[in-house]
């Protein structure tokens, strides 16, 4: 076992003093200290200052603090994902796997145009036209199929409170639909998801901030309550959006993507805007890049452009990771999948895949060790990523 | 219980020459902290990661040494990989003392491995079976068969891949666990006397005792295309850290960094008889016959460290759980655990008389044990 070893030095005047001890490879590290500074030689946040010294009485710099911050949160990031319990040290390169069969699993029917998806943790749910069908996320079997009212297809996806939410959009000339956001529990029998709200105009993108349900809405935003019975109240404010199109909760705020001012708009618990934040003033559609914003302070810390100019338009992340999907746009565009290491923005792996063909990748989710896409191999398949 | 309110209390010290100024606020036992500094200063000392420079003071503005900082780094990130760990949150803070509570499930015999999706543990074994155990209770959920002479297990993509030690014609068979059980489907053959296998994202890598590994690329068509690499001394057991595949060498001692084609980058020497290793994000951990377990940093192939006692004897299997090494001690019927951060020892474990520990596993929230002469996988 590695042990301390106490050194005697003989000092200059022939005095003699037991100054260090061993401590691995360092000379100059004392027992209170060499734990500490082991492990973190051991965990490769530091060679030492030589091959033989740490040098622990030196100040340490503002420079060395960084380094030794963000390797060890590095370490601790790489260490708590369930991939390194399971070992899966790998990156998939999902287009020869998937040519091969690996990761995919056949789509009982055609996904929905939106690409809806979320995880409950143990289950994959993605939406069909006027469906959702569920699948397990361990082994990618298809488990079952709900189903909304004909008249409307579903355009999102949300998990919360052990329900899954399903936001709707109606058909366009297919008559009223009993409502825009359906509930399913996962607990019972498959079956019809019941329709618990109808909003003013098209629901696209939903949150939940652990009490409310906020839907962006094409022209306006929704905060819908939770109730024991249908329907339950919507509160629906205009002022202050043009063409909502996503909605996220970070813990304190709700935020919304506004396509109109190509904006993410940063709102108090009534809707009302606080703090707005540009995305550039040439519309949000096409040739964007992914835009990093700090919720502290709604600072853009940083842009990443994919490779092509597909518009991603999805992402997801698992604790260390994010994907970013751009499926094309529908436009002569390279769709694109794109993964990206969360604490430091760097790429981890890009794929870009060939335009039209019906095989570029859509949604995106991830149930903490996988993600998860649509695609097409030979028809419509669920691909983990 | 942490007194929420901050005090802002103004000091006017007295300083030398007659000055006076408002000096620091009061923040939990502290009265040098300013409320800028306070919640990070408060956390660190609820966190046990600091204890101040005295009972009332921190000394925020004093410089800190490397040593100092060394203390705060590690003991940060103890406390961070512990209440990151699903045994965290489930309450899960004991470590399995002795065999009478290892609560075992029956599998083929003859299992010398094991390996999880996260929610199944899948054993194969000897008897050509693939068992399927369900982690959260250890229930046979299924089994497979036609894995001839099962030897070892990876599982990627959503598909379980075995190797099988037909003698002379080694095979890598695949399931697809989305499927009903039934019969494994061969893959790839003639791969000789196959060993370990692992996944690296694209391809499978096959081990042979003969002095050959495999590459098998996944293909639309069966059997899959092989590419075989000599000049081995005699490989066993393949890892992968994200940027390269090793394989361990029986002949050599030794375990041996590949570039993508199979080429030997590097030979790190390793104890004798190296044994099924695990990257933890850092470090490769071999355990060795002889009862040595050798730590390499994966990144240069430098030996960290050469651990023994801690019962380590005949060692022949790790696995990692995100903070803790499990390894499994054939000869004396023993498991030996380690906290991968500081490679500190935290005990050794028998598994019973007549079990034979071979195989480790980890499902992300404790370990597993395959037991080869009972036929049993464990949970640990």
């Amino acid at each position: 076992m590695i042990g301390p070893l106490a050194l005697v030095t003989a000092l200059a005047g022939g005095a003699t003093r037991i100054v260090q001890d061993q401590c691995g490879s360092f000379t100059d590290v004392s027992p209170a200290f060499c734990p500490y500074v082991l492990e973190m030689y051991y965990l490769g946040i530091t060679a030492g200052t030589s091959a033989t010294t740490f040098s622990p009485d030196n100040p340490v710099t503002r420079g060395q603090a960084a380094v030794f911050v963000s390797k060890a949160i590095n370490q601790t990031l790489a260490r708590s994902s369930r991939h390194a319990a399971l070992g899966q040290w790998w990156t998939a390169t999902s287009s020869s796997s998937w040519s091969a069969g690996l990761g995919i699993t056949p789509m009982p029917d055609y996904p929905g145009p939106f690409g809806a998806m979320a995880s409950d943790g143990t289950d994959i749910w993605v939406a069909g036209y006027s469906s959702v069908f569920r699948f397990r996320a361990s082994d990618g079997r298809y488990l079952e199929t709900w189903t909304i009212d004909a008249t409307a297809v579903a355009s999102w996806l949300l998990v919360a409170t052990g329900r899954v939410f399903v936001g709707a959009f109606p058909v366009p000339g297919g008559g009223s639909p009993l409502g825009s956001l359906y509930i399913i529990d996962p607990s019972q029998t498959a079956g019809n998801a019941t329709p618990v709200a109808t909003l003013p105009s098209n629901q696209l993108a939903l949150a939940f901030d652990g009490a409310n349900i906020w839907s962006a809405d094409a022209s306006d935003v929704s905060i819908i309550t939770l109730s024991p019975t249908a329907p339950w109240p919507v509160s629906t404010i205009t002022t202050g959006f043009q063409y909502p199109v996503g909605v996220v909760f970070d813990g304190s705020n709700v935020w919304v993507a506004d396509d109109g001012p190509c904006a993410l708009l940063k709102v108090d618990n009534s809707g009302a805007v606080l703090q707005t934040v540009s995305l550039g003033s040439a519309g949000c559609y096409l040739n964007q890049p992914v835009f990093v914003v700090r919720v502290s302070d709604g600072a853009v810390v940083k842009t990443i452009s994919p490779s092509t100019d597909g518009g991603p338009d999805r992402a997801a992340f698992d604790g260390e990771r994010i994907l970013v999907v751009s499926d094309g746009g529908g436009q002569d565009s390279p769709p694109d999948l794109m993964l990206l290491r969360a604490a430091d923005f760097s790429i981890l792996r890009e794929e870009i895949f060939s335009p039209f063909g019906g095989s570029a990748p859509g949604g995106g989710t991830t149930d903490g060790l996988n993600f998860w896409v649509l695609f097409d191999v030979n028809g419509p398949v669920l691909a983990r990523y | 219980m942490r007194c929420a309110a901050v005090l802002l209390l103004a000091l006017a010290a007295l300083l030398a020459g007659g000055a006076v100024r408002i000096v620091q606020d009061q923040c939990g036992p502290f009265t040098d902290v300013s409320p800028a500094f306070c919640p990070y200063v408060l956390e660190m000392y609820d966190l046990g990661i600091t204890a101040g420079t005295s009972a009332t003071t921190f000394s925020p503005d004093n410089p800190m040494t490397r040593g100092q900082a060394a203390v705060f780094v590690s003991k940060g990130i103890n406390q961070a990989l512990a209440r990151s760990r699903r045994r965290a949150a489930l309450g899960q803070w004991w470590t399995t003392q002795n065999p009478t509570i290892l609560p075992p499930t029956p599998v083929g015999m003859g299992s010398y491995t094991c390996a999880s999706d996260g929610s199944d543990v899948w054993v194969p074994a000897g008897d050509g079976t693939v068992t399927r155990v369900r982690a959260s209770d250890g229930r046979v959920l299924e089994t497979w068969t036609g894995a001839t002479a099962a030897i070892a297990v990876a599982v990627g993509m959503g598909r379980v891949f075995i190797t099988g030690q037909a003698p002379g014609d080694g095979k890598l068979y695949m399931l697809d666990a989305s499927q009903p059980a039934g019969t494994v489907t061969t893959v790839a053959d003639n791969l000789g006397t196959v060993q370990g296998v692992i996944f690296d994202g694209s391809r499978l890598w096959v081990a042979d005792q003969n002095p050959n590994i495999s590459i098998v690329t996944p293909g639309p068509s069966l059997p899959w295309a092989t590419t075989t690499v000599g000049g081995f001394g005699g490989t066993s057991t393949l890892l992968f850290d994200g940027t390269n595949v090793w394989v361990t060498d029986y002949v050599q001692n030794a375990l041996l960094r590949l570039d993508s084609n199979g080429s030997v980058l590097q030979t790190v020497a390793t104890g004798l008889n190296p044994g099924f290793s695990v990257f933890d994000g850092a470090n490769i951990w071999v355990p060795g016959l002889d009862g040595t377990l050798t730590v390499i940093r994966a990144s240069t192939g430098v030996v960290v460290a050469t651990l023994s006692g801690n019962g380590l004897n005949g060692s022949v299997a790790t696995a990692f759980d995100g903070e803790r090494i499990l390894v499994a001690n054939s000869g004396p019927e023993t498991v030996s655990l380690f906290r991968a951060a500081d490679l500190a020892p935290l005990g050794s474990f028998a598994t019973g008389t007549a079990t034979v520990p071979t195989g480790v596993c980890s499902d992300g929230t404790g370990f597993w044990i395959t037991l080869r002469a009972s036929g049993q996988l464990a949970r640990f």
